[in-house]
């Protein structure tokens, strides 16, 4: 946890189902996605932090016309979620029915997770808490 | 700022264009505002070339001297400007600058994308570059999908409808219709734009530009050489120019886009003008929630009444703040780099008269408004006729 965060270290964590933020060393402002200065106090002095896993539909939307590597994936949901600590990530949206999107609130809570895609690749999730 | 003139400003056709390159669109262009407006060539002093990504679509880097060489302006100064869907306005920027600055007195500003002669899925790959492929788009977000996480914050916010944003797709292609250059010259009723073929919902297929091939180009000049061009200039009284985050989840209000905000007050404060002084806006309306949008972040309306404007008619060629008079990207077209320097065309014919059927009745002041990728980048520009 000592070491300083580096962007390829960040999404291998998430490969691995295991995020971490970034925290602000000198104000403590959790980022992320990886910012390489605070957007509290301008230091690029971070460290890694864990996250509560805890966080609040902010807005989303439903992808139908995908690219190629998303193709066979499609439709699926890619949402807007504020996390618990304050900072607000992309993340796809698990427990819906991508044909159903008006049944979806915005501002209900969530919690943490991953989706393994078809493509191999292992994406930051969430879903309904 | 006082010595910015456009005098001369021109576009080729938009849509699929078969049998020709990208040079031959750029030339095509450049000939209709140089030569055929009667501006010799050897008058050109310096271009600024909007282009978004050649690279990927026609497999072509280093274009401007290429474009320059092939339209007959060898060996002037010659830069490309890449700002995603904003690089034809911040050529045009660069350009004000270097005539503002006295380095030039008369320059070229021209943007240039061929888009159609690789499949869809690659000019998909292409833009989505102009995001943010580390931590958006490698999760599956979509250009599309950036405006209807907007339009879906919007619609919860201010409640903003899915037929609000038809609406906007049916005055585009009613304004278009009028428009030779326009790629779709078609009518479209309410109940077509309402289809339900969802791209990202709630956006459908009438929410979005489509792909196009196209060129367009201005001459701007010193206040000195304006009057052996023309006798009506358009003058550029205000610009501005700003950045935001690349990733939606970086911003804090998703309604609105802080760089057209900003690029707004920067522009409307160097003219010393108000919303209220413009007679009308061309706006980057990518996808029709953008252009909602826009028309609360230019000032024109409060935040979360842009789409009553549309509803009450306000923003129709008619209406007493006219956006798109011509057809905006929607209906038009949108071949990347071009864009913004077609938006200045578009206001060019506006302010001296000359839009035909598409003419507005109020023609002294406008603003156009560009911007890029996620809204990234925005620059705004106010012009006004220089007979005022």
């Amino acid at each position: 946890m000592s070491e300083k965060p580096t962007i390829e270290a960040y999404l291998k964590n998430i490969e691995e189902g295991h995020f971490k933020a970034y925290k602000c060393v000198d104000c403590g402002m959790i980022i992320a996605p990886p910012s390489g200065s605070c957007y509290g106090c301008g230091s690029s002095n971070m460290k890694w932090a864990e996250v509560s896993g805890k966080g609040k539909l902010v807005s989303f939307t439903v992808i139908h016309v995908a690219p190629d590597q998303f193709a066979e994936e499609a439709p699926y949901y890619v949402a807007i979620v504020e996390l618990a600590e304050g900072t607000r990530v992309s993340a796809r949206l698990l427990g819906f029915d991508p044909l159903k999107p008006e049944q979806v609130r915005l501002g209900i809570n969530l919690k943490l997770d991953y989706e393994k895609g078809k493509s191999g690749a292992t994406y930051l999730a969430f879903k309904p808490a | 700022m006082n010595n910015t003139n456009i005098v001369s400003a021109a576009q080729t056709k938009f849509g699929a264009l078969t049998g020709v390159t990208l040079r031959e669109i750029f030339s095509e262009a450049v000939d209709k505002a140089t030569i055929h407006a009667g501006i010799p060539k050897k008058d050109i002093q310096a271009a600024f070339i909007g282009s978004f990504i050649p690279e990927m679509l026609v497999h072509q880097g280093h274009t401007a001297p290429l474009l320059l060489d092939f339209a007959g302006l060898k060996g002037i100064p010659a830069t490309r400007h890449e700002d995603a869907c904003a690089s034809g306005a911040t050529a045009l920027r660069a350009a004000i600058m270097a005539i503002e600055s006295g380095l030039y007195d008369t320059v070229l500003v021209a943007g240039v994308e061929k888009m159609t002669s690789v499949s869809t899925s690659k000019v998909t790959e292409a833009l989505a570059a102009a995001a943010d492929d580390q931590f958006e788009s490698s999760i599956g977000l979509t250009f599309p999908g950036v405006f209807a996480i907007a339009a879906v914050a919007h619609m919860q916010k201010y409640g903003t409808t899915e037929e609000d944003m038809a609406l906007v797709a049916v005055k585009a292609h009613k304004n278009a219709a009028t428009n030779p250059l326009a790629q779709f010259q078609k009518e479209i009723t309410l109940e077509k734009a309402m289809t339900p073929r969802y791209v990202a919902w709630p956006l459908k297929l009438f929410d979005c530009s489509p792909i196009s091939d196209g060129a367009a180009a201005l001459v701007l000049t010193s206040n000195e050489k304006a009057k052996k061009y023309t006798d009506l200039p358009v003058k550029i009284t205000g610009t501005g120019q700003a950045s935001a985050s690349m990733n939606l989840c970086d911003r804090s209000d998703l309604t609105s886009f802080s760089a057209s905000v900003d690029a707004s007050r920067q522009a409307y404060k160097m003219a010393g003008l108000k919303p209220k002084d413009m007679d009308f806006a061309v706006v980057h309306d990518c996808f029709t929630i953008a252009e909602i949008i826009a028309s609360e972040d230019i000032g024109f309306f409060k935040p979360g009444e842009g789409a009553k404007a549309v509803r009450d008619g306000i923003t129709a060629l008619d209406g007493d703040k006219p956006i798109n008079p011509m057809g905006g990207l929607k209906a038009v077209g949108h071949p990347v780099g071009a864009t913004g320097v077609k938006q200045a065309v578009v206001i060019y014919r506006e302010l001296i008269g000359d839009a035909g059927p598409n003419q507005v009745a109020n023609h002294d002041t406008a603003l156009m408004h560009n911007f890029g990728g996620t809204g990234a980048t925005c620059v705004v520009n106010i012009m006004r006729r220089a007979d005022l």
